[in-house]
């Protein structure tokens, strides 16, 4: 690796992810079947094909080389260093979901907002589609910040292990409602108007279970007629749809009215999650625990039940002893536990080790 | 025990491998003859036929079915394993018909066969996902997202549960052909014929090979020509190489033809869309990602594949002159 072009910033960093890595920041399952990808200043994989025989020897990897970003594949190979790919002969691979805020038009610097969206969506997919639809169990599933602005979720399951980028990609548009037809859940029996009912599977099962519970909402309610202002007609429309009946929902655009509350009710992650990520058979992927060099902050790993409390910008820090004194090269806006105030270009200071670090690999500042 | 009306209807199965190898069938020139014939009629027209269920034939069934499989094996052509796969699994999908209504329990063996169980509950029938997502085939009918799907399972009609079956049939007969063995010289001349009857197909390709397009590339023609999926990302690259070489949409429509999944709007569509958006070139190492490297040429991007290879050339030509000069 070359050595000679490094700016004081990226010696630094690589000098205490070195430090760090020492000890920590590796959670990866069979690594010897692994192909390993690590990233410097200007790139995030520089280098790839690279294998390793165990968890040791791949520590000793990240010390030695201290790559600012490191990646792994999603697959699991005989010959995890050997190219062209088709060589590595791959075995099976982990089920991604990549969710990132950056669909919510968060700029450069994370924002809470953000961050509190793309945590909603994670939820949304673990509890609506991996656990309740797909039927993984929790101990199935790995789920870690992403390092920057996002989530990713590592399926590990037998049941998806050896499935080809076709299956991958149906598993995607699934979850992002990508080819459903919706008027095809509803068709007329006589006069009857027939649908989903709350207890089947799929996106009908779905929509019925939110329209009911949207019932309690008055202003929901009235938009769909006015006569169930009265509670008793409200009841009446909730115990028909029980038994997938849509009849007392009115008449006129019914078709254009469902699909209306369909979109509304946001029952897909359309847009939420990378299609290509989940079926690329052979991606890689930021490294559990490891250090984003694009934050400083630890791709930190999380069981599903801590996700709801996660606050990513606090629980990801890393580098939390020490001060450091830099200079700002750009105007910087406050970022929650990282930023404490917004930050005029050109100012030097001295601030807590991870917000310094923070900003460095942000490159918005440069060692003072 | 085995059951041999089960074996000869599903030649495939574990069952009937073990019928045959404790029987140690034998490969007479009579079973040749009578393979070739059924391999010839599989590729031409796309269908095996059944035969009456007596003991002899049922036998013959079996070992016509592995004479069949060396057959194919030593023509040893991708296409030709696709239409005997496709016919294959047509003439399992009639067993599979006609069992359904008089022997129940030989579909549930031949699912257990693919490591998958439907329930019946009511009119419907629950598989596992992963058994849905490898088996069904990739058409807007069986939209994972148009399905009911809960705990893991997903539902199925009855027909359609049947159809399932037929695609994992021929599935597994495409990934386990061919056989690499040393076949005895009669079945490699049966072999021979039945590749002979691809003359027309083998010119296509040639004419390809001679566009100079990289290996990669040119690899990804031939596999659509021969009705293989190739992966939608492949199909992109494949696509942005044709629009950055200059080739009309028209013409570029026509390399996806003998998709398996064919449909000229959408393939048009697409093509004017990464036209449109003037997409670029995935890199070599993109390609590599997506799995369609398969060769180590060091250009950069397919794109650069003739100027590189015709720079080298050039090059060598110099040094090779140079090294005239020297007395």
């Amino acid at each position: 690796m070359s050595q000679t072009l490094q700016s004081p910033e990226e010696k630094f960093l690589r000098k205490i992810f070195s430090e760090h890595y020492k000890h920590g920041g590796i959670s990866v399952v069979s690594p010897e079947k692994r192909e390993f990808g690590f990233g410097g200043w200007e790139k995030k994989i520089e280098f790839r094909h690279i294998g390793v025989k165990n968890e040791e020897q791949l520590r000793a990897k990240l010390v030695s080389e201290a790559p600012l970003y490191v990646s792994h594949s999603v697959g699991y190979y005989e010959f995890p260093d050997a190219r062209p790919m088709v060589r590595k002969n791959w075995l099976g691979a982990d089920l991604i979901f990549d969710l990132d805020a950056e669909g919510h038009s968060c700029g450069k610097f994370t924002c809470q907002h953000c961050m509190d969206k793309v945590k909603e969506e994670a939820l949304q997919l673990i509890n609506d589609f991996l656990l309740s639809d797909f039927g993984f169990s929790k101990s199935e599933l790995s789920i870690n910040f992403s390092g920057s602005r996002g989530y990713h979720v590592h399926v590990r399951s037998d049941a998806v292990k050896e499935l080809d980028r076709d299956a991958r990609r149906e598993v995607a548009d699934y979850v992002t409602g990508t080819g459903l037809e919706f008027t095809r859940l509803f068709w007329a029996d006589g006069k009857k108007f027939l649908g989903p009912n709350p207890s089947q599977g799929g996106y009908g099962g779905k929509f019925a279970r939110a329209y009911v519970e949207k019932l309690n909402d008055d202003k929901f309610a009235l938009s769909v007629s006015r006569k169930l202002k009265k509670p008793e007609e409200r009841a009446k429309l909730k115990s028909a749809i029980e038994n997938g009946n849509w009849d007392n929902i009115g008449i006129t655009n019914r078709e254009k009215k469902l699909q209306e509350k369909f979109d509304q009710m946001k029952l897909t992650l359309a847009g939420r999650i990378d299609a290509n990520v989940t079926a690329d058979t052979s991606k890689l992927i930021r490294m559990p625990d490891s250090i984003h060099g694009g934050s400083g902050l630890a791709a930190k790993r999380m069981e599903a039940s801590e996700l709801k409390g996660f606050d990513p910008m606090k629980s990801a820090q890393i580098f939390t002893s020490g001060t450091l004194r830099v200079k700002t090269t750009e105007e910087v806006p406050e970022v929650p536990h990282l930023v404490p105030e917004h930050l005029a270009a050109g100012l030097t200071l001295e601030l807590p080790m991870a917000s310094a670090v923070y900003l460095l690999c942000k490159k918005a500042a440069i060692l003072a | 025990m085995a059951d041999l009306v089960f074996c000869s209807h599903y030649p495939f199965s574990r069952q009937a491998k073990e019928y045959v190898s404790g029987k140690g069938l034998e490969l007479t020139s009579s079973i040749l003859d009578k393979a070739e014939a059924r391999v010839k009629e599989a590729v031409l027209d796309g269908k095996i036929r059944r035969v009456a269920e007596l003991p002899d034939t049922m036998e013959e069934e079996l070992a016509l079915y592995a004479a069949s499989r060396m057959i194919i094996s030593s023509a040893n052509n991708r296409y030709l394993i696709n239409r005997y796969a496709v016919a294959e699994a047509k003439r399992a999908r009639e067993y599979l018909n006609s069992d359904d209504a008089s022997r129940p329990a030989f579909i549930d063996e031949v699912a257990s066969e693919f490591g998958v169980k439907f329930e019946k509950s009511g009119e419907w029938y629950a598989l596992p996902l992963s058994g849905y997502l490898a088996y069904t085939p990739r058409s807007i009918d069986y939209k994972l997202s148009n399905r009911e799907v809960s705990g893991g399972k997903v539902r199925v009609k009855k027909m359609e549960r049947l159809r399932i079956l037929e695609e994992a049939v021929k599935k597994r007969t495409e990934s386990s052909l061919p056989i690499r063995a040393e076949f005895q010289p009669e079945v490699k001349a049966a072999g021979a014929r039945i590749l002979s009857i691809l003359p027309k197909l083998e010119t296509a390709l040639i004419r390809v090979g001679q566009e100079g397009y990289p290996p990669c590339i040119t690899k990804m023609i031939e596999e659509l020509a021969l009705n293989i999926n190739v992966p939608h990302t492949g199909r992109v690259a494949l696509a942005i190489y044709l629009v950055n070489v200059g080739l009309t949409t028209d013409k570029i429509v026509e390399f996806f033809r003998h998709a398996p999944d064919f449909n000229e709007k959408t393939t048009r569509y697409q093509v004017e869309h990464i036209r449109a958006r003037k997409y670029n070139m995935p890199s070599c190492s993109t390609m590599d990602s997506y799995g369609a490297c398969v060769a180590e040429c060091h250009c950069g991007t397919p794109l650069n594949f003739r100027q590189e290879i015709h720079g080298r050339r050039l090059k060598r030509m110099e040094e090779e002159n140079k090294g005239s000069e020297k007395p």
